[in-house]
């Protein structure tokens, strides 16, 4: 009987030991979860900044590429320096395709 | 003594629970809606969703007005402190006056704009100075990259993007958007925390009819005409002569809108829709269709205006040269005063307003802008002794440019009076269309034949002994015809001797039109000659734009695929 009483006695401390450790890292752990959840609206918070700021500059930049690919600024510019000019189809003519034109054979293979 | 110190204790401890009762009574219930609101403010940051207007894209899709993303300064002047040299500080940073930022800034209130939407650099440089109580709000601000560039069409917005003029007027409930607000939440040291929700909300894009390529080139044109001829203003409309989509409209003088605020009302004037003007030749486009319908005359007609001259209500017209006996054909292709009021005379004044009216004149072309007038012309019983030889020249009426466009383009697609518009396209920000302006219906005017028949007779206006020879382009026949009207002088009432309007309005190719166009060059100083001063700027203008919009050539083979640069 003396045996049994102190078995149990040694179930129930090691019950009651779970129990406050469980509890304790319950505790802990709600209090990590939370933590981690603040942490994480903090990153989502500073990404979202980050994301506003990125879209600015996008923005600009597309502002920027629109008037830089204006035909004005292009003709004017691209014109005087690199010689570029609008298309002018008198300028060009039409030379009729020859259906038979082949390229010149200089294998002797099928002679 | 030891039940003694049990019961004080004791004491202590429920004194002590009741008094933490009394105060959370306190907190929950007696002071709760104040506590609840003073937490929300603290921990809740609210502000409004920045509302952004749609883009403006041109035909090909080239962005003509879209938002740059700006941070306007604020001052909390409660908690403003400049200390002893930030006023100067501000205004070297700020390139003004000192005295001119301290007139901004009351003594008392917690909000005041000290300059709106500044450039990133600056608002750098300022957040540098620290100082305290100023502070940055973003804003978008509207930029219209391409400049002077189609301003008169896209129209602009004032400092808090309120829609002012043009499309961005007209078209301001889809392009603007409501706001609302979004809630952040916030820990104690003021930081933010994901909101999850999008803090910008877009209004709709609007895709135009005009070509930007296009736009350059009547705009290059009509600035070099103006140069040359030292006109008083200019106005070229190009446009699509079987849809009615406006390819390019250009006025002089123009604007920049972005800075519109500071350019005079006349810049901005879009001329081609709300200035009247005498059409002078141009006109004879109603006497021509109209006695071509009606058979009172055809091109093969003949008609004696040897005198030079012709006599009126008591009031002689003339012609500029002495022509002989002239085919009607001809008397259109040489412009010929004498014989279009002969003719005019035998179609009778009901039958000219009847086609006057069919081909638009003194009715609203209901394009897409505001603004617009109507024009002018009498009903028949108000014409005058003399109007039955005024009207038949373009006296005595008034029109805008893209009503005489407008009645042109009847002629060039085969007799249907289209609706001219400058707005293709209204699309939502996630690329769905709400609207579209194509495949709308057009009326009959006049018959094909009719059309044809005229159409015919505008070319030779452009061939050999027409007077607008000078409009003839490269490759394609041009159809047209050339308008020389004097100015009233509001002082003399009288035509003024001086002052011109010179205009040349037809389409190209002649065949297959793909533009119809119109040059209007007012107050040309050294020529007056619609021939002269503004055939060119079409025929340079339309050169261009054939080449630009890859159109074949009339005597092109199709066959043909090789190209070489000579």
């Amino acid at each position: 009987m003396i045996h049994t009483g102190s078995s149990k006695n040694i179930i129930s401390f090691i019950c009651n030991a779970l129990f406050i450790t469980l509890l304790i890292i319950g505790v802990f752990g709600l209090v990590y979860l939370r933590s981690s959840a603040m942490k994480l609206e903090y990153n989502l918070g500073d990404l979202e900044k980050t994301k506003m700021n990125y879209l600015r500059e996008r923005k600009t930049l597309l502002a920027e590429k629109a008037r830089l690919l204006s035909l004005k600024k292009f003709d004017v510019s691209s014109g005087e320096t690199y010689g570029f000019i609008f298309p002018d189809r008198i300028k060009v003519i039409h030379v009729k395709r020859q259906k038979e034109s082949l390229p010149y054979r200089a294998s002797l293979e099928s002679r | 003594m030891n039940k003694k110190r049990a019961i004080i204790l004791s004491t202590v401890v429920i004194f002590s629970f009741f008094a933490v009762y009394l105060r959370l009574i306190d907190l929950m219930i007696l002071n709760h809606e104040r506590l609840l609101t003073e937490a929300k403010r603290r921990h809740i940051k609210v502000e409004d969703i920045q509302v952004r207007r749609g883009i403006i894209f041109d035909r090909r899709g080239r962005e003509l007005a879209l938002n740059l993303e700006l941070e306007s300064l604020y001052c909390d002047p409660e908690k403003l402190d400049l200390g002893n040299d930030g006023v100067i500080r501000l205004a070297s940073v700020m390139a003004k006056e000192p005295e001119v930022i301290l007139s901004k800034i009351p003594d008392r209130g917690r909000f005041v704009w000290v300059e709106r939407k500044l450039e990133p650099d600056t608002v750098e440089r300022i957040k540098g100075l620290n100082i305290k109580g100023l502070g940055f709000i973003p804003e978008a601000k509207r930029f219209y990259p391409k400049g002077e560039l189609a301003s008169h069409i896209l129209g602009f917005v004032g400092i808090d993007n309120q829609a002012l003029e043009g499309v961005e007027l007209k078209y301001n409930r889809y392009l603007k958007t409501t706001g609302g607000k979004v809630f952040f939440g916030r820990d104690a040291g003021g930081r933010i925390l994901s909101s999850g929700v999008e803090i910008e909300a877009k209004g709709n894009n609007i895709v135009l009819t005009i070509d930007e390529g296009l736009q350059y080139l009547v705009e290059k044109e009509i600035d070099t005409a103006m140069l040359k001829w030292k006109a008083s203003a200019a106005t070229a409309i190009m446009m699509d002569p079987f849809t009615g989509e406006i390819l390019a409209l250009a006025n002089r003088p123009a604007y920049d809108p972005n800075s519109a605020g500071s350019v005079r009302d006349s810049d901005r004037r879009n001329r081609a829709i709300t200035d009247c003007y005498e059409p002078g030749s141009t006109f004879k486009i109603v006497i021509g269709v109209a006695s071509l319908e009606e058979k009172v005359v055809k091109p093969g007609t003949l008609i004696d205006v040897s005198k030079g001259y012709i006599q009126v209500g008591g009031k002689t017209i003339r012609d500029v040269h002495k022509y002989g006996i002239l085919t009607f054909k001809e008397v259109i292709q040489k412009s010929s005063n004498v014989g279009s009021i002969a003719t005019g005379m035998r179609l009778g004044k009901d039958r000219m307003y009847k086609y006057a009216k069919l081909l638009g004149i003194g009715e609203k072309t209901d394009i897409d802008l505001l603004g617009e007038v109507s024009g002018w012309i009498r009903p028949p019983e108000k014409w005058s002794s003399t109007s039955i030889g005024a009207i038949p020249i373009g006296q005595e009426v008034a029109v805008t440019p893209l009503q005489m466009l407008r009645a042109y383009s009847a002629v060039a697609n085969g007799g249907f009076l289209v609706r001219p518009h400058v707005v293709s396209e209204i699309i939502s920000p996630d690329g769905q269309i709400i609207a579209s302006f194509r495949d709308k219906k057009m009326n009959r005017i006049i018959s094909a034949k009719t059309a044809e028949t005229f159409k015919d007779i505008l070319k030779s206006v452009v061939e050999e002994g027409g007077t607008g020879r000078s409009a003839s382009v490269d490759g394609n026949e041009v159809a047209g015809k050339t308008g020389t009207a004097q100015i009233i002088n509001p002082e003399t009432k009288r035509y003024s001797k001086e002052k011109y309007v010179s205009s040349f309005v037809g389409f190209v190719p002649a065949d297959n039109p793909r533009l119809a166009m119109i040059v209007v060059i007012y107050e040309p100083k050294g020529q007056i000659y619609g021939g002269v001063v503004a055939a060119p700027v079409f025929k340079n203008i339309a050169n261009q734009a054939l080449s630009y919009l890859d159109i074949p050539m009339d005597d092109d083979t199709y066959q043909a695929t090789l190209l070489v640069s000579k």
